[in-house]
Formats: structure tokens, C-alpha cells, sequence
């Protein structure tokens, strides 16, 4: 546990030196400006995507971008040979992702809340941010460690992004039919923009947002433990 | 007897994704206060073995013993009892030295005196610049910084005067002897011999996976150098060379005339360098890539 707090502590003071946090915030407040740009009465429509996009899409990017720092200086060879076990190492990292996923979420969702009076439920809200932002981040860390360098990473968000994401937004904005959902329901973003949704006061089936969190978690149990703890010592770091 | 660090067996490794066999069962110790130098060409094993007896690599065949106890024994708790200086800087380059060392330092439970090292490797004044802005011979000795955080009880050292300027270089020998002195044990890789005779008490040549020769560095100079004098000497304005059998020398009237006689201008032993040694050893020759 003494490791684990000087893990993170040193995973908040990179998340600033290198502007991760900056750049999230940054974010964030593009995502307000849209919102007001599309205004008032089109802002509780708008809301949960930009909360979905920013909890998978921006965890997922971001915590790739501190992955590739990590190997591109070559910083975990030299954690491994400290008495800071791997696991802490890993934990370390998702928790920094999950803090940004909820930095995120609670500028642009309080503004929203103030600015155009937007009814959500708030601690379903903030457990499926949990659970949404964990899992993005875990998939984020998996990608990237596929990823040989940078634009590598790049193709494997953007490639997720078309066979995941797309398809759960043009069905949000009732681009596509509805017969296509029970396909749907097999997209970790999917359940995440289900969970969002059902967050912000809309009526979602109750086996629905059950099998979404259930989803997501065994899937970040089962990357973790299968994809992260036995590749990260070997892929993270650059020999 | 000196108590043994390492105890190593018959250890080899071969990398699965290649199918090379890095490290063909080697065998060695590492005695309590010695400095060991493993000297080799590049591709040699010497890196893959630092690897394993720094637990970076796992599925190895043989037997290591550490301090007396099976090194598959030990935890996390192990790394509490090493420092390792890696052949290229790893810091985070956005953070200061200061910060670098104080991050990596939270993670152990014994603390040395960081800025104390600071001062003695000539960093102290750039301790709030970000290591990005650092020279490598900074960042080097930083990494040397790194390896000492942690009071260390044996020390792994990957070319660690690798990129340094004489001065630069003597003061990181001069802190090697110094944590010697005070009871340390180290492993030195590299194959800058001028580090070898300075520092090691001991050397294993190791070439192709395998370890050639384990001794002292004066006993292989005696070894693979000749027992003879070379003296070149003017006779009637013209420089002449007579080499003469060590082992005869004292009764050898040639030599004991020619002293007497002629204005000697050198005179060498035949005992030879360490480079030459690693040449006919490894049969390698230096810097050369695998």
C-alpha cells in the first residue's frame, strides 16, 4: 500500500507536467462551448453524447498518450526493479484515468447542470461514470499495448472507434434501425452510452443497464488479467 | 571466506520469440564486497544475464541463489536490496532530476541522502531543471544517482561511465571504490577495459553465451601475456630492439652487456592489455554489434 500511494502520487504529478490534465480540461470546456453553441433546448440531447464521447473515447486516448511517455522513455524498466509490484504499477494508472474521466464529467456536466437546468440521477450517474471510465481505461492501456509507437495507437482507437462507437451514435441520433440494438448490446460503448443515458433521467430497460455494468466489469477483469498483467512487464517496456 | 552474494549454475535463457539461446549454461559467484565486471561483446549474454539476476526475465534454467536462499524465494522485497544503474538514461523527461529521485525514492523503504549524491556527481546545481534539458553525461550520472537511492546492498551497473568526460567519469569510479569500501558488492557490465582494471577485483569473459574465463585481472595478464622484455636500445646512432626471456633474464649476458653498454631508450614486460585479452578471449573484437 506505501507503494501504491507513491505510485499515484507520482502518476498525478506526471498527469500535469505533461499536461495530460491541462489538455482533458481543455477538452472539456470545447465540449461546453458546443453545447452552448447548440443551446438550451438542444443541450439535454447533446449532453449524454458528449459524456459518452469524452468517458470512452477521451479514456481511452488519454491513457494511451501516458503509456506512450511511459515507453517511449523507458520509465517502467526502471519502476520494475523498485519494490513497487506491477499490479500497483498498472492500478496506479487507471486510477489517474479515472480521475480525468471524472474531472471531465463533473466540469461539463455541472456547468451543463447550471446553465441548462438538466435533470440526471446523481449517484447512478457517478457509479456508471465508475464503471464506464474503468473499463474505457483498461481498453485504452490494451490498446496501447498493441500499439507499436503512436500512430499505431492512433489506427487501433480510430478502427475501435468505427466498429464500436459510430455505429452507437448514428443509432443515438436514429440513423440506423432499431432492429440492429440486440447487435448493439455486444459494444462495451454501447452499454456505456445506455448507462449514460439512463443517468440522465431517460427510461432504460432495467436488464439493459444490469447486463451493461455486468458487461463491463467481467470485461475489465478479464482484460486485466489475461491481457494486462502478463504483457505489460513485456510490452511496456522498449528494448 | 567471503560470504556468497550469487550463486549462479548452469544458467541459460533462451528467448522464445526468437528462439536464441542468449545464455548457455553459465556458472559463477559473486562474493560479499568484490566488484565482478562480466565483459563481453555486444550480444554476448551479458545484459540477458544482468536481466535475470535483476528478475526483469523470468523463465530461466538453472539455479540462482541469492544471500544463501533460492532467488524463486524472493519477493518484491528483494528490489529493496539492489541498485541498478541501466546503460541508458530512464527518467521522465518533463520532471527535474530532483523530482525524478524523489519519486523513484517514495517507492523503498531505506532512503539515502539525495541531495548529498547530487553534490558528489556534480548535478546539484541542475537538480530543478527538467531532465529533458539535461546532457547525457547528466543524465548518466543521474542514473548512477537512481542506482544509489536506496542505500543499496549490491549494486548493478550497465556501462556506467558510458558518455562521461574523464573528470566526470573518475568521480562515479571514485563513488564505485567508495560503496566497495563500505562493505557493497557490485556487478559492473561493460566493455571498457580502462573501467575493468580500475574497478573489478574480479572479471568473466563472456562470448556467445558462454563465460571463457573467470579470474582476476592480474592473473589473466599473466596468463595470456609473455614472459619476456623487449628492449630497444642505440648502438651507433641507430634505435635496435632484443627481446630476452623473463624467466633467464638474470644470467643472460646479452641482456646484462647490452644494459651495461648501450643507452637503453624503452623497455617493456611482455605482459599484455586487457583489450588484447578480450580480443583473444571472445575472439570479438570491440563495438561490434550482434
Amino acid at each position: 500500500m506505501k507503494t501504491l500511494k507513491g505510485l499515484l502520487r507520482g502518476e498525478f504529478q506526471r498527469l500535469i507536467k505533461y499536461n495530460i490534465i491541462q489538455v482533458s480540461f481543455g477538452v472539456s470546456v470545447l465540449w461546453l462551448l458546443i453545447l452552448f453553441l447548440v443551446g438550451k433546448e438542444e443541450a439535454g440531447v447533446f449532453l449524454p453524447l458528449v459524456v459518452f464521447m469524452d468517458l470512452t473515447m477521451m479514456s481511452v486516448l488519454l491513457m494511451g498518450v501516458s503509456l506512450f511517455y511511459e515507453r517511449q522513455e523507458n520509465t517502467l524498466k526502471t519502476l520494475m526493479v523498485t519494490p513497487a509490484p506491477m499490479w500497483g504499477i498498472a492500478v496506479s494508472k487507471i486510477i489517474a484515468s479515472i480521475y480525468l474521466a471524472f474531472q471531465s464529467v463533473v466540469v461539463v456536466v455541472g456547468v451543463a447542470y447550471f446553465a441548462f437546468d438538466i435533470a440526471f440521477r446523481l449517484l447512478p450517474f457517478l457509479a456508471f461514470v465508475l464503471i464506464i471510465a474503468l473499463a474505457h481505461g483498461i481498453l485504452g492501456f490494451v490498446l496501447s499495448l498493441f500499439s507499436k509507437d503512436f500512430n499505431g495507437l492512433l489506427a487501433l482507437i480510430m478502427a475501435y472507434m468505427i466498429v464500436f462507437a459510430f455505429p452507437s451514435i448514428f443509432y443515438a441520433l436514429g440513423l440506423m434501425s432499431e432492429s440492429i440494438e440486440p447487435l448493439l448490446l455486444l459494444s462495451p460503448t454501447h452499454v456505456s452510452l445506455l448507462m449514460i443515458n439512463y443517468g440522465f433521467d431517460q427510461s432504460i430497460e432495467t436488464f439493459e443497464l444490469i447486463y451493461g455494468m455486468l458487461y463491463l466489469i467481467i470485461a475489465s477483469l478479464v482484460l486485466w488479467k489475461y491481457l494486462i498483467l502478463p504483457l505489460y512487464p513485456i510490452k511496456g517496456v522498449k528494448e | 571466506m567471503s560470504k556468497k552474494v550469487f550463486e549462479v549454475k548452469d544458467l541459460s535463457f533462451t528467448y522464445q520469440k526468437h528462439g536464441i539461446k542468449a545464455v548457455n549454461a553459465i556458472s559463477f559467484d559473486i562474493v560479499e564486497g568484490e566488484i565482478f565486471g562480466l565483459l563481453g561483446p555486444s550480444g554476448a549474454g551479458k545484459s540477458t544475464t544482468q536481466k535475470i539476476l535483476t528478475r526483469l526475465l523470468k523463465n530461466y534454467q538453472g539455479n540462482i541463489q541469492y544471500m544463501g536462499k533460492d532467488f524463486s524465494q524472493y519477493g518484491n522485497d528483494f528490489y529493496e536490496d539492489i541498485g541498478v544503474g541501466f546503460e541508458l538514461p530512464v527518467h521522465f523527461s518533463k520532471l527535474s532530476g530532483m523530482e525524478n529521485m524523489r519519486f523513484f525514492q517514495n517507492l523503498y523503504e531505506s532512503k539515502a541522502d539525495i541531495e548529498a549524491l547530487m553534490k558528489r556527481v556534480g548535478l546539484f546545481e541542475d537538480k530543478d531543471r527538467l531532465v529533458g534539458e539535461y546532457s547525457k553525461g547528466m543524465k548518466m550520472r543521474l542514473n548512477f544517482v537512481r542506482a544509489m537511492l536506496n542505500n543499496p546492498k549490491f549494486l548493478f551497473l550497465d556501462e556506467v561511465t558510458n558518455g562521461l568526460d574523464p573528470k566526470n567519469a573518475k568521480i562515479i569510479k571514485d563513488l564505485i571504490r567508495e560503496f566497495k569500501e563500505g562493505g557493497g558488492t557490485v556487478l559492473l557490465s561493460t566493455h571498457l577495459m580502462n573501467d575493468v582494471e580500475e574497478l573489478c577485483d574480479r572479471v568473466a569473459f563472456i562470448s556467445k553465451g558462454e563465460i571463457r574465463e573467470i579470474a582476476t585481472p592480474k592473473a589473466l595478464k599473466m596468463k595470456y601475456g609473455k614472459r619476456e622484455l623487449r628492449v630497444e636500445y642505440k648502438d651507433q646512432e641507430q634505435v635496435k630492439l632484443e627481446v630476452f626471456d623473463l624467466d633467464t633474464i638474470s644470467k643472460n649476458d646479452t641482456f646484462l652487456t647490452l644494459v651495461k653498454n648501450n643507452a637503453i631508450q624503452t623497455m617493456h614486460s611482455g605482459e599484455t592489455t586487457m583489450d588484447d585479452i578480450f580480443i583473444r578471449v571472445t575472439g570479438d573484437t570491440f563495438h561490434e554489434d550482434a
